[in-house]
């Protein structure tokens, strides 16, 4: 009943023309983005937060607008999917594998709106999620100390790359290459300045906006340019737009387990969305998969991986919201805004600003809707709208995030810093080092340091205070355990390909 | 090779960060001191970027000659743009960084000249004039702000 109450006073916050205004246009603006290819959920954000501040919205439309860009995104990188074959973004890897040949056979209207409908359940269910257990890990989480919450961050580090593929010593090194980054500038306890070199500039810290936007929009330039620019690609040819509602419900089971399984996907750390796909799409292959027809063209498989990703992408926001570790890129981005609009996300942030996480999630519900409606009917619109060549996008993507990036400080510096962190991003992206735990560390990294100095000021300098509690104690197992399994994979994956060469 | 190089640079910089990191000490105050979390996170970077020297993993395919080309002139456009954004004012700047880096993507020059030329005037209209961002319309070297 509470929860009800909480949310009566979240739509009371979402339902000002400001916030439905910024809601709509975060839906609109996020399918597009999501749906060409090349911009994805974490670049589309990172670029508009700047733009938020300069705008100086609070903190709770802020957010608001994100999150809808963020659910866009989602929901539009299905379309390219569908009619060129080309994920929109890195999660709708997946529904390509039966979305592109139901348009070949000539079904893209039905593969359109299956996972349309598909989106809207799993974003749904993920969001109902969100308003029942988002408050129960916020009031687990208020006993945590600081020696608590440092054990936390460490495993926040240890699992943000996820289990699966790289090594696991290229997620740490980017963590801490984050964390060492974080301690540039004035020391907020003693007062003395930090790998400034003299450089005034530098006083105030990196500016963790700043080092986003170079690190996914201008790397993301230098990707394209070192690729070969791509050669132009066709969309299917679409004669009708109505699909068959018959089909849509058909997929009905698959779009709730799809849901059920990303949602899970996306509250366990360094999951996030992608990993919340695969493993619908593959779990409803073994489930349903009995004649063979994944792959060609299923409906099923495009309903499983799109539910996925939606209730993956809404799943992230528990942590990131109820504990102040984001669980994907995107939320951790949408973290960075918040630190910097001087909001701490954590259990103390349901207590002492509720109209902020309700009116979230009461937007949440709203965008859901919109997006639906946004995704249905108007998918034509979209679809012109994504022919949009990357000779033209990609320097306009560039004067937007300038312009974000000028109007925080109005200082040409932040421009070239800017562009050095974009440098910095691509080079670390060919060395197959994910960017992500770098800005987790770059985010978490003040706070983290904060919380094991006042640990040790309460200690009075007795290192045993870290591992007195047993929360931290159980944090600190489940990270070696985490980590433990990790590099027993990437052991096992390494020893397979040398005995997939020796065989070649 | 890239690897191993890559760890090398890395530590490298940790190795400096540490040896800066362990020579800050405050004359009061906490128990910690503000060098204590820089040795925390310096030497595991030295330890697993060494490790990374001794033993790679993965593969770098860096681009051909012409794509380092293409990046290098990227580079040059975006920080000519940070040095002369104040100078030339937003519309003259921007239409440069727009129309340089759409040739660069390889987009048609005259296509890209008008893309820069109508972009640049649309932004400034959207970002100075609807939305309220102060953007320069003409820079210091022609008398603006």
């Amino acid at each position: 009943m509470e929860t009800l109450n909480l949310l009566a006073v979240g739509f009371s916050v979402a339902l000002t023309p400001l916030n439905i205004a910024l809601l709509l246009l975060g839906c609109f603006s996020g399918t597009l983005i999501g749906a060409l290819p090349g911009l994805g959920p974490v670049n589309g954000v990172a670029i508009l937060i700047p733009l938020t501040f300069a705008f100086g919205f609070d903190a709770t439309s802020s957010l608001i607008l994100l999150s809808a860009v963020y659910f866009g995104c989602m929901y539009g990188g299905r379309i390219s999917s569908i009619l060129l074959n080309i994920p929109g973004d890195e999660p709708a890897v997946m529904t390509t594998l039966d979305g592109f040949p139901m348009s070949q056979q000539g079904r893209a209207a039905d593969a359109l709106a299956i996972s349309g409908v598909a989106s809207f359940v799993g974003a749904t269910i993920a969001v109902i999620g969100l308003s029942m257990f988002a408050p129960l890990l916020a009031r687990a989480a208020i006993y945590f100390g600081p020696a608590d919450y440092f054990a936390l961050y460490i495993m926040a580090f240890a699992t943000i790359g996820g289990v699966a593929g790289v090594d696991p010593r290229k997620t740490l090194l980017s963590a801490l290459i984050g964390l060492m980054i974080a301690t540039v500038g004035i020391d907020p306890i003693s007062g003395i300045p930090r790998f400034t070199d003299g450089n005034y500039h530098l006083y105030d810290g990196i500016e963790p906006i700043v080092a986003l936007v170079g690190l996914f929009a201008i790397s993301e330039i230098l990707m394209m340019l070192g690729s070969r620019a791509g050669e132009a690609t066709r969309a299917v040819r679409i004669d009708s737009w109505l699909p068959d509602f018959r089909s849509i419900l058909a997929t009905r089971w698959a779009m709730l387990r799809g849901s059920l399984i990303g949602f899970v996907a996306g509250v366990l750390p360094g999951a996030g969305a992608s990993l919340g796909s695969v493993m619908s799409y593959s779990m409803e292959k073994q489930a349903s998969d009995k004649h063979g027809t994944f792959g060609k063209g299923d409906p099923r498989g495009v309903a499983a991986p799109e539910a996925g990703n939606n209730a993956a992408s809404g799943g992230a926001l528990i942590p990131m919201l109820s504990l102040g570790v984001p669980g994907s890129g995107t939320t951790a981005v949408m973290l960075a805004m918040l630190i910097s609009l001087n909001v701490q996300p954590g259990p103390l942030l349901f207590e002492r600003q509720p109209e902020l996480v309700w009116g979230l999630v009461a937007s949440l519900y709203m965008a859901n809707i919109a997006l639906l409606v946004l995704n249905l009917p108007m998918i034509g619109l979209f679809t012109r709208l994504m022919a949009v060549p990357t000779w033209a996008l990609m320097p306009i993507v560039a004067a937007v995030s300038f312009v974000g990036v000028f109007s925080i400080s109005n200082s040409t510096f932040d421009l070239q810093v800017m562009i050095a962190f974009g440098i910095l991003g691509y080079l670390l992206r060919k060395f197959d080092i994910s960017l992500v735990p770098l800005v987790l560390g770059l985010l978490l990294g003040g706070d983290m340091e904060r919380n094991l100095r006042r640990a040790m000021s309460i200690s009075d300098g007795d290192w045993s205070i870290l591992i007195a509690s047993p929360i931290s104690v159980t944090l600190y197992v489940l990270t070696a355990g985490f980590l433990a399994l990790s590099v027993w994979l990437a052991l096992r994956d390494h020893r397979r390909e040398k005995e997939r060469a020796l065989l070649d | 090779m890239s690897i191993r190089l890559a760890g090398a640079a890395i530590f490298m910089v940790a190795a400096v960060y540490t040896w800066f990191g362990s020579g800050y000490s405050a004359p009061f105050g906490d128990v910690l001191g503000p060098s204590v979390f820089t040795l925390i996170v310096g030497i595991p970077t030295m330890l697993l970027s060494a490790s990374l020297v001794a033993f790679p993993s993965g593969q770098t395919d860096w681009p051909d000659k012409s794509g380092w080309l293409r990046q290098g002139a990227a580079l040059a456009i975006l920080f000519g743009y940070a040095a002369t954004l104040k100078g030339l004012g937003f519309p003259i700047a921007t239409f440069f960084l727009i129309a340089l880096l759409g040739i660069t993507l390889g987009g048609k020059p005259v296509k890209s000249l008008i893309l820069g030329a109508v972009m640049s005037l649309f932004l400034w209209a959207l970002f100075d004039q609807v939305l309220g961002l102060p953007l320069a319309f003409l820079g210091a070297y022609f008398g603006g702000r």
